[in-house]
């Protein structure tokens, strides 16, 4: 297929001379609610391509009809690799069926879909897992702590709400296209910047809301046992501990590339050990 | 307290929906918080379900899948935190503790799973050359599926069929061990958050990490007359944050493209004659 000009306005037809309707809203809008299920059958060689080539399918036939040859193309280089945060994945693939639209040339297609998923992956996951998933969670569990169901529905509602943002991410990458890609690029720094700063503004926030570490009133020093041992860290600084801790598991992870797994146990043996002492 | 066959096959049915979820990241029902939630609710007794959400949740904070690792699993930590506190009588925070090895039990369940599926790709590049839609389709549904049934099946072994023996074997341990999971269940959120921390933090954002730090500890401690807080979440925080986060966004972008203006005008400074 020649690459036409984007403002050539010749209808594309099919191999059969029928004439193809280019893509509604509506199109898109189910691409959106298809793109909910992008990351289905991951698997560690290709990651999400094959969900990715799936959603696309619907709108990608509307374009081309029956055009085999066009099918097993689209099909084909959309099962290369790909792993991104899934609503930036939605996104993609709306700038990709965009360009389809406009029968772009599919070697720019396939450059602008391997060259853009992996900064929009780093631009999602600061917004959805580092920033998103902190504040809902911190809410939903200081009104979950007492056992108030709030806490769950509100946790619900808000993932009901990003999840369905999809059907936004479709729409905002097709309407974009490819055209202005390179702005995109320069607010992604901004952007990711400003949601590293909320994100670790909360997170500090929630050291001392949610980390427990105290030694037992029962623990004491001095010649008469006057004074507890958490006394003194409390006149240091309150919640002192729970902050050190943190760094102390934070190093060991940056530091030694310590394994999550081995933390954890190390966790559960010192507190016990803690336990056993009666110092906690 | 037991748990009946009929619940262990609501389990069964919870499990394969959030196992869904858990693969497509569709709706984050594979969070603890939710996944206690539903839990509770089959169990009756959601209160403890909610509890036992907010610990396992916080605990989990940072085991993303980002970059296509798989962590420990928080599916089975928010059930098994439910299910455990439930049968075995002990606190939302030493369930969590408990319910750690069924963590690493569904991890290591899930790298399988990812590990075979590596078939699977090759099998739907053969249906892509041929145009196959229908069969492409079919087999990523029936993956997934399959997938979500295991799990769901893991999941009845382990709340139902696995119960007496489990419940055997907690009651056997003198209290200063269960008394050690309690501890270890409010030190394990920051396991989650110094996850969080690798990514976010950065030297400039090192001084927010403390100003929201600092900003909590007072807002604490802030209580009416009758001991209440006056700030029950950190949604103040949140906001305080996204303010901070809007100013430094302005200024970064006004920093630049003053220093572009200026890199212009010194190229433009010959002509100039400036």
């Amino acid at each position: 297929m020649a690459s036409n000009d984007e403002n050539d306005e010749v209808t594309p037809t099919a191999a059969n001379g029928e004439k193809l309707g280019k893509l509604t809203s509506q199109d898109i809008t189910k691409l959106g609610l298809l793109s909910i299920f992008e990351q289905i059958a991951f698997s560690f060689e290709r990651m999400q391509a094959p969900g990715f080539t799936s959603n696309m399918l619907p709108a990608f036939k509307k374009i081309y009809g029956d055009s085999d040859e066009d099918l097993k193309e689209f099909m084909t280089y959309n099962m290369e690799f790909m792993n991104t945060e899934p609503h930036m994945a939605t996104l993609l693939q709306g700038v990709v069926l965009s360009m389809e639209e406009k029968h772009e040339d599919r070697e720019l297609i396939k450059g602008v879909r391997n060259g853009l998923f992996g900064p929009l992956a780093g631009l999602g996951d600061s917004i959805f897992w580092f920033t998103i998933l902190p504040i809902t969670a911190a809410i939903s569990c200081s009104l979950a702590q007492s056992g108030s169901i709030l806490g769950p529905i509100i946790f619900i509602a808000v993932y009901l709400v990003v999840g369905l943002s999809r059907i936004f991410f479709a729409h905002l990458g097709y309407g974009i296209g490819n055209k202005a890609l390179t702005s995109i690029g320069e607010n992604t720094k901004y952007l990711t910047k400003a949601a590293g700063i909320l994100g670790t503004t909360v997170i500090g926030a929630l050291i001392p809301s949610y980390v427990t570490v105290a030694f037992a009133d029962t623990l004491v020093f001095g010649v008469d046992g006057s004074s507890t041992v958490q006394s003194v860290f409390n006149q240091i600084m309150p919640n002192i501990l729970p902050l050190a801790v943190v760094f102390a598991i934070y190093a060991l992870f940056k530091k030694k590339h310590a394994n999550v797994m081995y933390i954890i146990l190390g966790i559960i043996l010192i507190s016990i050990l803690m336990s056993f002492l009666g110092w906690m | 307290m037991q748990i009946t066959l009929v619940q262990g096959l609501l389990m069964l049915l919870v499990g394969f929906i959030c196992s869904i979820d858990q693969q497509t990241e569709a709706f984050y029902w594979f969070r603890p918080m939710v996944a206690s939630f539903f839990t509770g609710i089959v169990l009756g007794d959601v209160q403890l379900g909610v509890q036992c959400g907010a610990v396992a949740e916080l605990a989990y904070l940072g085991m993303t899948n980002v970059g296509g690792t798989v962590p420990p699993d928080p599916l089975f930590a928010g059930i098994m935190t439910v299910v455990l506190a439930y049968t075995t009588g002990q606190t939302p925070e030493a369930a969590l503790g408990l319910s750690y090895p069924f963590a690493l039990l569904a991890q290591a369940l899930g790298i399988l799973f990812k590990t075979l599926y590596s078939f699977v790709p090759h099998k739907l590049d053969a249906y892509a050359a041929e145009g196959n839609v229908k069969s492409f389709n079919g087999l990523i549904v029936a993956v997934t599926v399959l997938q979500s049934l295991v799990f769901g099946v893991v999941i009845f072994l382990c709340v139902y069929a696995l119960q007496a023996p489990i419940q055997a074997f907690v009651n056997a341990f003198p209290t200063w061990v269960t008394h050690g999971f309690e501890i270890a269940g409010g030190v394990l959120p920051a396991v989650g958050l110094a996850m969080l921390l690798l990514t976010t933090l950065k030297p400039e954002t090192y001084p927010y990490l403390f100003i929201g730090f600092i900003v909590e500890c007072v807002l604490a401690n802030i209580v009416t007359s009758d001991g209440t807080a006056v700030f029950a979440n950190v949604l103040p925080v949140a906001v305080l944050g996204t303010a901070l986060a809007a100013i430094n966004y302005a200024y970064e972008k006004k920093i630049d493209e003053t220093a572009a203006k200026i890199s212009s005008v010194s190229n433009g400074g010959d002509s100039d004659g400036i």
